[in-house]
């Protein structure tokens, strides 16, 4: 009988057959690990975030992004649980629960202006440095959102959803949770403007909502449409007028590019 | 077989694979990131999985992530803590390098940019030089490189003065112009009611099939996007050819962190893939072809002979200074368009340009120079939103969010509503702006990193005092309700210095005839050894006032044709 060379090097034979036998296994990690949280969010349609953690989110959420069911100034206007923030946000965090990661949807485009395979929805495998770097990343935001869960929660005495609508803003706004909340609404804006097979945009609604096409490959756009004239007029008042009144400041932040963070 | 190695496989690398393989090398390129086009070197266009994604590439998709790949930034050599950890002006690391998502804008440089210490004059406190070669000597390579990559534009629409003046054409593009956008036909209208001369922008996108490749479609994610159809023009074109001269290899994932030298020699290049793999790659020559900051960076690793302490000095990115126009009565729509903007303008680049030495004269310069303007350009919608949400926390932070960030986002004014002028204004060499290696911070390979140090000296703060009211002019002539035109690297709100981000990266490995006053010799070779070539944007002596990247592989064409015995 052939030995195995490295079992003279100090590994037992129990261990090499060990690490042999775990090869299979280390394959199957990802469906594992998704369906140990599966189980911690029993009951929950989301692969992430528990029911209530999910509750939350929509409610911190809905208020950063109100839509009609938040303000009724915002009829006819979705918002972000409209556009399913939330799942936009679990489908990050879970990112690396599929063989291929949800991080790089693919290409050359969508099915939304022909007819045929959607490209987007298979996505890219990230290379290993980027695999690396994102697993560190969104091994961080999962810890991040539970933590930032708890916190609502505590300032709410008990549960963040049960607050009025004033309360939940007080407690957004407030200091101790204010990079939370800076966080959630940086995925906010990611979750309503971002293509939809990252989870969220659901319905177009997103880029219905301010007048954008979103992805238009590969149909494109015309000569005309390149250049036809689209009046709209405005008259300023609320924000708009405030940020028309310090234009140059505004300018200079927006070209520092101190706001990209 | 002579065969060379190369580091990078971006604008200057495919041009010297080509050239090489072309007089019978044998070219291997070892290239860091991954290859997103399958099928090069086979069919052609290849197939890509770029999409119209803004999402993709804000989660560096192609660009590389500071996670892994680090830099560190700080304004001076005297700022000893507290320096900047993360992206620092990059370029994309895929094959391809930065022409894989750039805005395929391909204007030239002009015959003061290579002559600028001569013609120019010297200035206190600044290195600059001329270049050991002159436009005329570059004009031929231009005029073959339009036609390789596929050029469009309109030289009749081009005014003598001061573009054709200084960068004499002796034929038109291969494609006729395409369509103007709005925001630009906007913008030049309004250029021109003050004497000032737009023109459309030379782009290497295709206004009709060429190249094997389509038209572009005007879909409006150009800059900083990867091209879903193949209608940009890119280092591609000319990196397919190589392959399919049979005798080049492309090796992507796979990062050289050394370049192995006996004596004055160089044997190889040594590297290690994405799964930890090492090894060295062999040739006759060595190329360093990874980007200004990244080449000056491997020569820094490998300790390369540098008795006048020159390499990775004089890097240059370019000012930026930004007008933002504003309109109350119409959206632009200017993401309907090819390439990011359709016109531009080289008025602001000429150091004779009207009252421009007078100004500099009263502020003790012999002269100043603005750059190339990008004519009605816009933002996208997710950068859109995440500025909203900056200014309500300045704005209204008792309530940072809300209907007040749904409102902005409907009337969008820094987007839909918003005219973009662009100046790339000319940055002046200063030893005191370089690369070096960080002492502390290591990348994913456990290798050091990029230490960048920059400032604009007196000569950028001059020119933008000087360009700004005329920016603000321009945008208000085009009709803008609001306007604002500001400078893009100015210290602001406690932060230590605005993060480089213009993407054009030029110096650090400087060509000149001297081996005392430079880095490398002009035909690329560096100085104290005998077969280690630098191939990119580092060997810039002068930053010019314009888009880089066509200079860039003519740059090394010519050096290539001299290699390969075809010059």
């Amino acid at each position: 009988m052939v030995d195995d060379p490295r079992v003279g090097e100090g590994f037992t034979r129990r261990r090499v057959l060990g690490t042999a036998s775990l090869l299979p296994l280390a394959a199957l990690l990802p469906e594992l690990l998704a369906a140990s949280r599966a189980e911690a969010a029993a009951g929950s349609p989301y692969r992430f975030f528990t029911s209530h953690q999910a509750a939350v989110i929509d409610a911190a959420t809905r208020r950063i992004a109100p839509g009609p069911e938040d303000d009724l100034l915002e009829a006819g206007h979705p918002g972000a649980h409209e556009c399913d923030v939330v799942r936009y946000i679990d489908t990050l965090l879970s990112a690396f629960d599929h063989r291929v990661p949800k991080l790089f949807a693919g290409g050359p485009w969508s099915n939304r202006h022909t007819k045929g395979v959607n490209h987007m929805k298979t996505f890219v495998k990230p290379d290993r440095a980027q695999a690396q770097a994102w697993r560190k990343r969104i091994k961080e935001l999962q810890r991040t959102y539970r933590n930032g869960v708890t916190a609502l929660d505590a300032h709410a005495k008990g549960d963040f959803t049960k607050a009025s609508a004033l309360q939940q803003d007080r407690i957004l706004a407030s200091s101790g949770i204010a990079a939370f909340t800076s966080l959630l609404f940086g995925h906010t804006i990611e979750g309503m403007y971002s293509n939809p097979e990252y989870g969220g945009n659901k319905g177009l609604a997103g880029w219905k909502e301010i007048g954008f096409p979103g992805d238009i490959q590969p149909r494109g756009y015309t000569t005309h449409e390149l250049q036809a004239p689209e009046i709209s007029i405005i008259d300023p008042t609320g924000i708009v007028a405030e940020v028309l009144a310090s234009f140059p400041q505004i300018a200079q932040a927006y070209a520092s590019g101190v706001w990209r963070g | 077989m002579r065969k060379a190695v190369i580091a990078g496989s971006g604008a200057g690398a495919s041009v010297m694979a080509l050239t090489l393989a072309e007089a019978g090398w044998h070219v291997v390129l070892l290239e860091k990131g991954p290859n997103y086009f399958t099928g090069l070197g086979e069919h052609w266009p290849p197939k890509t999985v770029f999409s119209n994604d803004n999402l993709k590439a804000n989660r560096c998709f192609e660009q590389p992530d500071p996670d892994a790949y680090p830099r560190t930034f700080r304004t001076s050599a005297g700022q000893k803590k507290g320096y900047y950890v993360g992206g620092v002006n990059e370029l994309p690391v895929a094959v391809g390098g930065g022409t894989i998502h750039y805005g395929a804008a391909m204007p030239r440089f002009w015959d003061i940019d290579f002559k600028q210490h001569s013609m120019l004059g010297p200035v206190d406190g600044a290195d600059v030089a001329d270049w050991p070669f002159e436009y005329a000597d570059l004009a031929p390579l231009y005029d073959h490189l339009e036609r390789a990559i596929g050029v469009q534009g309109d030289m009749s629409a081009m005014p003598h003065d001061p573009v054709l003046k200084h960068a004499p054409r002796s034929r038109d593009y291969p494609m006729k112009s395409g369509p103007q956008k709005r925001a630009s036909i906007l913008v030049s209208g309004g250029a021109r009611t003050l004497g000032l001369h737009p023109y459309p922008f030379p782009s290497a996108i295709n206004s009709e099939p060429y190249n094997g490749r389509p038209q572009c479609n005007n879909c409006g994610f150009c800059n900083a996007y990867g091209c879903p159809t193949g209608a940009r023009g890119s280092a591609l074109d000319i990196l397919h050819r190589a392959l399919l001269t049979g005798r080049v290899e492309l090796r992507p994932e796979t990062m050289v962190h050394r370049v192995e030298m006996k004596g004055r020699r160089a044997t190889g290049l040594r590297w290690v893939d994405q799964h930890g793999r090492r090894g060295v790659e062999h040739g006759d020559i060595v190329i360093l072809a990874a980007s200004g900051i990244e080449s000056a960076r491997l020569a820094l690793m490998s300790r390369l002979p540098d008795p006048h302490h020159r390499i990775g000095k004089r890097l240059m990115f370019h000012y930026f200074t930004s007008g933002f126009g504003v309109f109350l009565d119409q959206r632009l729509h200017a993401y309907k368009s090819w390439g990011a903007e359709t016109a531009c303008m080289e008025d602001f680049a000429d150091p004779d340009f009207l009252g421009a030495r007078a100004f500099a004269k009263a502020q003790g310069l012999p002269y100043i120079r603005g750059g190339l303007c990008e004519m009605g350009g816009s933002e996208d919608v997710i950068p859109e939103a995440q500025f909203y949400q900056y200014i309500l926390g300045a704005i209204q932070p008792q309530q940072p969010f809300g209907r007040a960030f749904k409102e902005l986002m409907r009337t969008s004014l820094l987007r839909d509503r918003l005219m973009g002028i662009q100046m790339l204004g000319h940055d002046l060499p200063y030893l005191s702006n370089n690369v070096t290696l960080d002492p502390k911070v290591r990348d994913r390979h456990g290798f050091p990193v990029p230490r960048i140090t920059y400032a604009p000296g007196k000569h950028e703060n001059v020119a933008q005092e000087f360009y700004i009211p005329l920016i603000t002019a321009v945008m208000l002539a085009s009709g803008a309700t609001a306007a604002a035109a500001v400078p893009a690297n100015t210290p602001l709100m406690g932060a230590g210095g605005v993060i480089p981000a213009t993407r054009h990266i030029l110096g650090g490995m400087q060509m000149g005839t001297r081996a005392n006053t430079s880095v490398v010799d002009e035909w690329g070779r560096m100085h104290h050894t005998d077969n280690v070539y630098v191939a990119d944007g580092g060997v810039f002596a002068t930053s010019g006032a314009s888009n880089p990247t066509l200079t860039i592989m003519a740059v090394v064409l010519r050096m290539a044709r001299r290699l390969a015995g075809t010059a």
